[in-house]
């Protein structure tokens, strides 16, 4: 008997075959991943137990999770706005530290001063204007000029992370033996919401996000256009759509998403601005956008199991002594196998008995 | 027949998963210097069907004989192998290799490294000369015409010593007489012996050259005639399963005032070269101006130019007297122009998005709350309801994906579309392109409908026999430029030829 891969006449596009698709991937990045377990003698089962247990099903660890998804959540809709507009960025790292650095150094200036009430509003409109103009520039290059907005983007990622660097060790550097900038004022950080848990309203700022870019690109006629320049560019300026100037919207939008995790990731959780803050999730974010179809709902949810494997996974490392790197590998492999799974939309496995000749 | 078939095809089925039966039991089969037509609408399984016997694919069941032998080709290679040759509508030349390079790949001996260039290029003089082909060895592909590049590729089969050769909708980019040039190397091969298998869905060239035609409907052979016992509108019969007649019913209408005007119109390709040249044309309500031309003379570069899709160099597109020559296309849609796209598919409409958010293509303002900028989808998803419902397009529901409609049904979508914004002038390029019958009737009859509601249309295409059909009058467009214009009524064919082939013709007609 031999397996063979069959072209589906047309991909299997209905919700259930794209869930089971999905499940069956996760199931089987976890069994992949359990085999890891073997030689440390540990219990699959045990270890994905306190795996999920920890990440879900406790006060404190749920707490953790979503604290860990929020920026990945904003990072995520940007993934979203941008892609599904045509507009490949790969800029979110840069765009959240350019909003961590808008929102920290407005916190130092003046928000021991402001009620919390009128300084977040603020301190978010500014991360987003900053992050939009940061990400504008790159949508300026393409719609303009012609430029690739795939390489530029990226590049500006280590632009802002030196930036970081020489703010913290120069104008922003607080006394110290550490090249970090000044605490921020107690008033300015993020509120917790469950207590005895590190969940702070970084959550719902990611959420309210959420229902607003999902109205905008369900409901508005800019989000039509925007959809159908990320199609069809043909499609899209035969119908009278003004596509380098809806590329220039997304463009600004995408990047002032991406930089609202610079302010939930400093205001909720570092209450500083450091070298290396956020890193990582301007690309993770990237990934849960990706596993999560570019659709927003999928999107949080892609986000909040991501966090919780993060954080499950910690705990199964303390719990059963296997190292950390385990966590990545399965990380890994639920994405890879993810990502592949939509192979089984267009094509089925069937097997194949071979007949006597 | 008494004679051994070169190829015969016994009970082949092949089925795609999960429900399309491409080929259901067909049999046929093509005898030695036979040309055999294999007759059908798209969809019909004619393609399917030559692909598994030149190996493309392979069959679920039935058998395959050669010279009464049977075999099993599992892949292309297997086929030239016992004498098959296959020419698809796409060339598959080297474009900047010579003739004899192009044939010497792959199947000439290595002298060394290299092919035998050379000895290639005598051999293919003498097949040259003995088919009547006039195809100069030397020559570089690119530089050839169209039709000369086909018989680059007959002549590439015949240096493989081909005994079969399947020649797939050989017609579609020819002039009318390249037509006739093909069709005379044809008579020729078939006078040395050669078999001939021609796949099309013209009924005029099934009469012209096959000796024996095999119809094709649904993927099961419905039918073989020998083409001198039968006539079209039988054929047609056969291959759709109904009567037909492809003759538009024409009424007269009153020519009204001059809507579309275009004067000395200069548009650039996409490399910066011009494309149209100085061209002006008058487009009048209620008349069907045809544009008739060979693909790739500056048609779709003008009908860009025209609905502002690409810039204009120099010149001037006035729409009711106003010039619009540097409007957006938004812009024209609000001054009521619409356009058809030759391209239904990637510029007509957007495959991944519904019926509905595709009826609002161009129009998504409209169909919209709050000053045009919340989304009305109730009122969307009735005016594609009431689409579907107009233009009898066949779909489960308004909330299916564009992409997955027929060629037919989403050309009678994307039509619908643009008439319903009632237009002035409707600029249609390549309507009919690839459209089944049942499809071209539709099509047809809603552009005369248009016309007789006084619309100016502008009628792209490089099917003659639709120009002839719809068309008042009839411009020829060579190298960027209308070379002539004539009456549409009692347009002859032969001059129409001429012209497109550049020749320009001493005028006739009112112009």
């Amino acid at each position: 008997m031999i397996l063979r891969l069959e072209r589906r006449l047309a991909p299997a596009s209905s919700p259930r075959a794209i869930f089971f698709a999905n499940a069956a991937a996760i199931v089987a990045a976890l069994v992949v991943g359990g085999l890891l377990f073997l030689p440390f003698h540990v219990s699959p089962l045990t270890a994905y137990a306190d795996l999920v247990g920890e990440a879900f099903f406790t006060a404190r660890g749920f707490g953790y999770t979503v604290t860990e998804a929020a920026p990945l959540i904003l990072v995520g809709l940007g993934t979203v706005f941008a892609w599904r507009s045509g507009f490949a960025y790969l800029g979110f790292q840069g765009a959240l530290l350019v909003g961590a650095v808008v929102s920290t150094w407005l916190a130092l200036q003046i928000g021991a001063s402001l009620p919390f009430a009128l300084f977040l509003p603020l301190a978010l409109a500014l991360s987003f204007a900053a992050g939009g103009a940061w990400s504008g520039l790159v949508g300026f290059a393409r719609a303009r000029l012609g430029g690739t907005e795939v390489l530029v983007s990226l590049m500006m990622n280590y632009v802002a992370a030196l930036l970081v660097q020489y703010l913290v060790t120069g104008p922003m550097r607080a006394d110290g033996d550490l090249p970090q900038s000044a605490l921020l004022p107690r008033s300015t950080w993020l509120p917790i919401i469950l207590d005895g848990t590190r969940a702070n309203i970084g959550i719902f700022v990611a959420l309210v996000a959420a229902v607003i870019v999902g109205l905008v690109l369900r409901g508005s006629v800019v989000g039509y256009e925007l959809i159908v320049t990320g199609l069809s560019p043909r499609a899209a300026r035969f119908g009278g759509i003004d596509v380098s100037g809806r590329t220039l919207l997304s463009s600004v939008v995408c990047g002032g998403l991406g930089a609202l995790a610079g302010p939930v990731e400093v205001l909720g959780n570092q209450h500083r601005l450091l070298d290396g803050v956020g890193e990582g999730l301007g690309f993770v974010g990237i990934v849960a956008a990706l596993l999560g179809k570019l659709t927003v709902v999928g999107t949080v949810i892609a986000s909040v199991l991501y966090g919780g494997l993060t954080v499950g996974g910690n705990a199964m490392q303390r719990h059963s002594g296997l190292p950390s790197s385990v966590i990545l590998v399965i990380e890994a492999l639920i994405v890879l196998l993810v990502l592949a799974s939509d192979l089984l939309r267009s094509w089925r496995i069937v097997f194949v008995v071979r007949q006597a000749a | 027949m008494t004679a051994t078939p070169l190829v015969e095809l016994r009970g082949i089925y092949k089925r795609f998963p999960p429900d399309v039966r491409a080929n259901e039991d067909v049999s046929m089969a093509v005898a030695p210097g036979e040309i055999l037509a294999v007759l059908g609408e798209n969809g019909a399984g004619k393609s399917t069907l030559m692909q598994i016997l030149y190996g493309v694919y392979r069959r679920d069941a039935g058998e395959i004989l050669v010279d009464g032998v049977p075999v099993e080709f599992a892949n292309p290679g297997d086929a030239i192998r016992h004498g098959i040759g296959m020419i698809h509508q796409e060339f598959m030349l080297v474009r900047s290799f010579s003739v004899a390079e192009n044939v010497a790949m792959g199947t000439a001996p290595l002298k060394g490294e290299k092919f035998d260039v050379r000895a290639v290029a005598a051999d293919l003089t003498a097949l040259a000369q003995k088919f009547g082909l006039g195809v100069d060895p030397a020559a570089i592909v690119e530089h050839l015409p169209v039709g000369v590049q086909q018989r680059v590729e007959i002549l590439k089969l015949l240096y493989r010593e081909a005994r079969l050769l399947i020649l797939d909708e050989p017609t579609a980019v020819l002039t009318p007489q390249e037509v006739a040039g093909l069709f005379d190397v044809l008579r020729a091969l078939k006078a040395a012996g050669k078999s001939i298998i021609i796949v099309t869905h013209k009924l005029r060239e099934v009469m012209d050259i096959s000796d024996r035609v095999t119809v094709l409907r649904d993927g099961r052979n419905v039918g073989t005639r020998i083409t001198a016992e039968t006539d079209e509108p039988l054929l047609a019969r056969l291959m759709v399963g109904r009567d037909v007649l492809l003759r538009a019913d024409k009424q007269p209408t009153p020519r009204g005032r001059s809507r579309l005007s275009v004067a000395d119109l200069s548009v650039a390709g996409h490399d910066g070269e011009l494309r149209v040249r100085g061209l002006s044309l008058d487009v009048h309500g209620g008349e069907i101006l045809g544009v008739a031309g060979v693909d790739g003379n500056g048609q779709s570069e003008l009908v860009e130019a025209l609905f502002g899709l690409r810039p204009v160099v120099s010149g001037q597109v006035a729409l009711d007297g106003e010039d619009v020559t540097r409007l957006s296309p938004a812009a024209r849609r609000t001054a009521h122009m619409a356009y058809l796209p030759a391209d239904r598919r990637n510029v007509g409409s957007v495959g991944d998005l519904s019926i509905t958010d595709n009826a609002v293509l161009g129009a998504q303002r409209t169909f919209a709350r709050f000053g045009g900028r919340w989304r009305d989808r109730r009122a969307a998803a009735a005016h594609a309801s009431a689409l579907i419902a107009r233009f009898g397009i066949r779909a489960p529901g308004p909330d299916f994906p564009a992409g997955k409609l027929s060629g037919g049904n989403l050309q009678k979508l994307v039509l619908g579309r643009e008439v319903a914004r009632d237009p002035g002038v409707l600029v249609v390029e390549q309507p009919t392109r690839g459209l089944d019958v049942g499809a071209i009737e539709t099509v047809w009859a809603e552009l005369l409908a248009q016309r007789a509601q006084g619309r100016a249309i502008l009628l792209i295409s490089a099917e003659l026999e639709e120009i002839l059909n719809l068309a008042d009058r009839i411009a020829v467009i060579f190298d960027g430029r209308i070379v002539g214009t004539v009456a549409g009524a009692g347009a002859d064919v032969a001059a129409l030829g001429l012209m497109m082939a550049g020749r320009p013709v001493a005028q006739y007609g009112a112009a």
